[in-house]
């Protein structure tokens, strides 16, 4: 039996059907497609094809899905430094990425210790793009997303500490970049975002002795 | 808990992106994500690694964002970048060719009924080199000719006659084996 394994026919191009669905040709080229494709059986099976792909994209990876998991890999890129690693996230959302971001320090004034390698980051996005917050008031309708940079440390708790509340934005596994979740801060004056960085998981209410403390200042 | 002084928003910075302006990745998502998926379904075989390969494609082009932009052809530079990602995927496999080559033989039910080409020019890749794994799926998937071919790739015409014969020689042998009475065209006849 002779087997035909495929390849261009005449006129026939799975690559041009798709070039032209994604608005690639023009002209002559684009006419002579459109003429070609509205009476071939066999690219009319590509688009079908093509129609079938859509669906399994929708349906088995819908786009935050998608996003979050190329933000994800694009955090955890080793030895690169974070604007390179944010910048081109920053680009696709069409955002600018404030240029020599730094590892954010504890405050001096903060009294509590962080005496590890362990450091946090939170950025905002706001009606300027994404950027660091740094000491910058939050404004509002901000969303913050947190960074983590857990060195090592196996344990995390992120808690959001207002005066008479506290609210746990994350406990779990040290992530390395950002945290799955975002969230917008709805307080009036200030707070405090206190992370915690251990290696046995952690009681927010009660964190280990020897844990490395970061405490970041939130305020409007 | 109490969320009253804190509003989650699910999906971290894809969240944030989501809820802002739309931007070039959501477009990417739009135009080529579909098409990637589909290429990545069809070489791994493997929801979840096809899930996997999909993220690491567009990883891919947003590192390589001003290639992407100059490419003359977007949606082809795309799956170029996609089937290359998953050609590496599958040399990293034990190769399961012959395997899967001889379940096809087995599953035939009847000797008219020819074996899915589409299938067939997957698992044949296997036995092909590096080289001429690309350029097997740009002619015979991708259905690009032989000189779309050399001009995307940078390469010669005769290059790229010479990686397809290369493919139908190893896939020849690779048939001889598993499905000895199905014949393969001649390098010369594509
Ligand atoms: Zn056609």
């Amino acid at each position: 039996m002779n087997l035909d394994l495929g390849g261009p026919g005449p006129g026939c191009s799975a690559m041009r059907v798709r070039r032209l669905a994604a608005g690639e040709l023009s002209g002559a080229e684009m006419e002579r497609t459109v003429a070609h494709v509205a009476g071939c059986a066999r690219c009319a099976a590509t688009q079908r094809e093509m129609a079938l792909e859509q669906e399994q994209l929708r349906r088995d990876v819908p786009f935050p899905q998608f996003a979050a998991g190329v933000a994800e890999k694009l955090a955890h890129r080793p030895r690169q430094t974070f604007v390179a690693r944010w910048a081109p996230l920053a680009a696709a959302a069409g955002l600018a990425l404030i240029a020599g971001v730094q590892v954010l320090r504890v405050p001096d004034d903060s009294g509590i210790r962080s005496k590890g390698a362990a450091s946090a980051q939170i950025f905002v996005q706001d009606g300027r793009g994404i950027h660091e917050l740094g000491l910058a008031p939050v404004s509002e309708g901000a969303r913050l997303l947190v960074s983590l940079h857990p060195a090592g440390r196996k344990n995390v708790s992120v808690v959001l500490v207002e005066p008479g509340e506290t609210s746990v934005i994350y406990a779990g596994a040290a992530v390395n970049g950002p945290l799955p979740q975002a969230f917008e801060w709805t307080g009036s004056k200030a707070a405090t975002l206190r992370i915690v960085f251990a290696d046995r998981p952690i009681d927010p209410a009660k964190p280990p002795r020897d844990a490395d403390v970061i405490e970041l200042p939130l305020h409007r | 808990m109490t969320v009253k002084a804190l509003r989650v928003i699910p999906g971290g910075l894809a969240g944030m992106n989501a809820a802002g302006p739309s931007g070039l990745l959501e477009e990417l998502y739009e135009k080529h994500a579909a098409a990637v998926y589909g290429r990545c379904r069809y070489l791994l075989r493997n929801d979840a690694e096809a899930k996997d390969a999909l993220q690491d494609v567009f990883v891919k082009v947003l590192r390589a964002l001003p290639e992407f932009r100059e490419a003359a052809s977007p949606s082809t530079w795309v799956l170029r970048i996609a089937t290359h990602h998953c050609l590496n995927v599958m040399r990293s496999r034990k190769a399961l060719w012959r395997e899967q080559l001889l379940a096809v033989a087995r599953e035939r039910r009847q000797e008219t009924e020819p074996p899915d080409r589409r299938e067939l020019v997957r698992m044949l890749l296997a036995a092909a080199p590096e080289e001429a794994q690309e350029v097997a799926v740009m002619y015979f998937v991708d259905e690009l000719t032989q000189a779309e071919i050399a001009q995307e790739l940078s390469r010669s015409l005769p290059t790229v006659r010479k990686r397809l014969r290369e493919f139908l020689e190893c896939a020849r042998a690779a048939l001889k084996e598993a499905l000895p009475d199905v014949m393969l065209p001649e390098g010369d006849d594509l």
